[in-house]
């Protein structure tokens, strides 16, 4: 999978926000905003494809965590990204 | 900054600026409203406005102006001579100034009572509303107070609590 087009993090206002470049409409009545962590794992994998398990190793070699634990977390995630449809595969 | 279940509070003078900021880039803002200045038209939490950037601003237009440094509001405007601006939200009686620069964003229609369509700025709703409200300044004072709900919302949801419950 890989991030869509266009769509990008901020900063706006201290919180990691996902923002679409390439649609017109910013609507702060909707926000898609990801913890420190998951911002981590977005900036690591812009421009790239990659699978949960990628994310699983990109939060074992950054993050104190149990494979187990780092692979269940990056499966939820990677749904997660992409029910919002800010990721496709 | 707080979150509260799944929504988050930014302050004004924190969150308009990056509004600001994005209509400038050229895109548009739908931004939750609060308040009761645009009332009876928007009400407090319950409204949201779509921003663009200004173009063609004229008097009767719904527009976001800072009107003191960081200090934000989303109110029509009643008047522009010059550079001076004054605008009067629809639920107040008084007026603030600006100049022409400190008109960041125009509204161009407002999501209202949680529907998906848009009440356009240029629609007919939009339009028949303000000639009359606009006009109906002299008494809009007994106007807001006779809109005004003076059994305040949590009142009627404990009543209708006692209602249903027997």
């Amino acid at each position: 999978m890989k991030i869509k087009t266009g769509f990008r993090l901020r900063n706006i206002c201290g919180e990691n926000i996902i923002v679409a470049e390439g649609i017109e409409n910013i609507d702060f009545s909707k926000i898609i905003s990801l913890n420190d962590s998951a911002a981590y794992l977005w900036q690591q994998v812009e421009g790239k494809d990659f699978t949960a398990d990628d994310l699983a190793t990109l939060l074992c070699n950054e993050y104190d965590v149990d494979e187990t634990v780092a692979k269940a977390d990056a499966e939820a995630l990677a749904q997660q990204w992409l029910e919002t449809g800010i990721v496709e595969e | 900054m707080k979150k509260v279940a799944n929504t988050l509070v930014i302050a004004n003078d924190i969150l308009i600026p990056e509004v600001v900021r994005l209509i400038d880039e050229g895109h548009t803002v739908t931004l939750p409203l609060r308040g009761n200045s645009m009332r009876p038209f928007l009400e407090d939490e319950r409204d949201k406005a779509l921003l663009k950037k200004p173009a063609d601003i004229k008097v009767g237009d719904p527009v976001l102006a800072e009107t003191a440094p960081s200090h934000y509001v989303l109110h029509r405007i009643v008047d522009i001579t010059g550079d001076k601006v004054t605008l009067r939200g629809d639920g107040n009686l008084g007026t603030e100034h600006c100049r022409l620069a400190d008109i960041k964003a125009t509204a161009i229609g407002f999501y209202r009572k949680g529907r998906d369509t848009l009440d356009s700025t240029s629609g007919l709703k939009w339009r028949v509303y303000s000639w009359w409200w606009t006009r109906l300044l002299p008494v809009r004072r007994y106007l807001l107070f006779a809109l005004h709900p003076h059994i305040p919302q949590r009142i009627k949801n404990k009543l209708h609590e006692k209602k249903s419950g027997q």
